[in-house]
């Protein structure tokens, strides 16, 4: 059983959270230059969120299923969660299979150094906008 | 004499050394996480890859298709393993020796086909790392069907192991036969694709130095520089542990030992099997930590350039280190004895100059030989590229393995010194 008590909940979470990410100009400029499409597959609650990097903003698009992404990721709710607090080790979880990855990771990896002042927003961002009980980590 | 240099006497001398030298009375954090997994059976011996039957039956097959290049085939290795196969009753059900330089997505679909269709339940491998590489491809699709790039490509896509799968290694360089990654060429979209799973490791890796003595000196000594550079930037990397570790400096005491004699007595024996011993550890070391700076340089200026893989990063490897000497000073420094510098009474400081200038020596000498270009000038690169080459660079994915941040304006200073 899961963190997230359901889908709907774990969507506006996550959403929401990379909505702001995207209006976050130091970490969306890095995110656009690399004008990746990127599907998350969340299990547990099952939830689908695309990250369309391939314009001139940020666009999140929930359960989008069809559209051809450049990198899939497939992890569960949990994992997803404790990733933004910036406690999981991205290299370390691909080796152990805890998130699964399809495409070029490479520009997945070189990424990580942009989000990186995203893992001090979370915890805020759950506060600030309601979810304060999900703040664990 | 080498028969005898795996064995267990040997490697626990080896590792308790090995672990006294890099970890006594330093103050070496241990990595947060690593996991180390190398299930590749190793077989090793002079003259091994004529009589494998043994190993590839009790992998549960007995027809196997085997894969390699014109080059190889005509130098005569592929026959001897298929007369000793086929004498002790393995089946070879089929043959392609038209693999690339670059590992391709079409030739790797045919190879797939082919052996499918010849009714293979395994494959072997005979070659360098495009043969290797093109192999572990082929095996994807060839055990699980599929599209190699729509269903493939990535991290951690496979679910379950694959169809049995030898490789004999001819060059002592890539140590693919036991590394998790295949780097695949998609000429139609001019893109390389990488591969990583633990299923893709070979099931067995035949080391017989008798399939390198036919390797000419310079592809002996860029292949070995290769490794070497496999070695050195395997253990200061961001994901290096314990374990990777033991094999990089086990890797490059050997190749210090034993590449320019493997380059100037091509029939010296045991130099070209300590050399294969040498590559194999250093491959199973960058499997687990990765490889940094002077990879992502290397891997722009072969694109860019058509610099021989092993040739740009012979050239590249010191200035490298130069560029890593903060972060990586005390793996450097205590490298450094196992390349022959006297380290007593040097702090660490110097200890890491030693190393870097170890490596310079060991190149230069290479070139004194007339084999190894050790400056990009003379490799066909042109000054003008070098800004391009630094910004290309820092994209490339070994950069975030590096353990100092890469910037293309630091790059391009030690890139006009490689110059």
């Amino acid at each position: 059983m899961g963190l997230f008590k359901d889908s709907k909940t774990f969507e506006e979470v996550l959403g929401g959270f990379f909505g702001l990410v995207g209006e976050t100009p130091e970490v969306a400029e890095r995110l656009l230059a690399s004008n990746l499409v990127i599907r998350f597959t969340y299990t547990d609650p099952d939830v689908v969120l695309v990250v369309d990097c391939s314009g001139d903003q940020i666009k999140v698009i929930p359960g989008d299923t069809d559209m051809k992404a450049a990198v899939n990721m497939w992890m569960s709710s949990d994992t997803a969660h404790k990733f933004w607090f910036g406690k999981v080790n991205l290299t370390a979880a691909l080796t152990r299979g805890q998130i699964k990855a399809k495409g070029p990771i490479p520009k997945i990896l070189k990424l990580l150094p942009a989000i990186k002042p995203t893992y001090a927003m979370y915890p805020r961002y759950l506060d600030e906008y309601g979810f304060g009980e999900y703040k664990i980590y | 004499m080498y028969g005898t240099i795996l064995d267990c006497e040997y490697l626990s001398t080896r590792i308790h050394v090995t672990l006294n030298i890099v970890y006594r009375g330093v103050a070496m954090p241990l990595p947060e996480f690593f996991q180390f997994h190398s299930p590749t059976r190793v077989v090793y011996g002079a003259g091994l890859a004529r009589d494998i039957s043994t190993e590839c039956s009790s992998l549960g097959a007995t027809k196997y298709f085997i894969v390699s290049d014109r080059t190889i085939h005509e130098a005569g290795l592929v026959k001897p393993v298929i007369e000793g196969l086929s004498t002790d009753g393995i089946d070879i059900s089929g043959t392609f020796f038209d693999v690339t330089q670059d590992s391709e997505l079409a030739i790797v679909t045919e190879v797939a086909n082919r052996a499918r269709e010849s009714g293979a339940e395994g494959l072997i491998a005979i070659g360098g790392g495009s043969v290797i590489d093109t192999a572990k491809g082929a095996n994807i699709v060839f055990s699980e069907g599929g599209d190699l790039v729509e269903d493939y490509s990535g991290t951690g896509t496979l679910t379950r192991p694959l169809k049995p799968f030898v490789v004999i290694p001819t060059t002592a360089g890539t140590g693919s036969e036991c590394t998790l990654a295949a780097v695949i060429y998609d000429r139609e979209n001019k893109t390389k694709l990488s591969f990583t799973d633990r299923y893709l490791l070979p099931s067995i890796a035949v080391l017989d130095p008798e399939m390198t003595l036919t390797l000419p000196p310079a592809l002996t000594a860029s292949t070995g520089m290769d490794a070497l550079t496999h070695a050195i930037e395997a253990s200061v990397g961001i994901d290096a542990s314990p374990l990777s570790d033991i094999l990089a400096f086990g890797a490059i005491e050997l190749i210090f030992k034993n590449l320019v004699t493997a380059v100037t007595d091509a029939n010296d024996i045991e130099a070209r099997g300590a050399m294969l011993i040498a590559a194999n550890m250093a491959g199973i070391a960058f499997s687990h930590s990765m490889v940094g700076c002077v990879h992502a340089m290397a891997h722009t200026v072969g694109a860019h350039f058509r610099v021989p893989h092993g040739v740009a990063n012979a050239i590249l490897l010191p200035h490298g280190m130069e560029y890593n000497i903060e972060e990586g000073k005390e793996k450097f420094a205590k490298m450094a004895p196992l390349m022959g510098v006297a380290t007593a009474g040097l702090s660490m400081d110097d200890g890491a100059k030693g190393a870097i200038e170890a490596v310079r020596n060991l190149t230069s000498q290479l070139n004194g030989l007339g084999i190894l270009p050790i400056r990009l000038r003379d490799a066909g690169v042109p000054s003008e590229a070098l800004p391009h080459i630094a910004d290309m660079s820092i994209e490339d994915g070994s950069s975030f393995y590096n353990p100092r941040e890469m910037a293309a304006e630091d790059l391009l200073v030690h890139l006009k010194n490689a110059y």
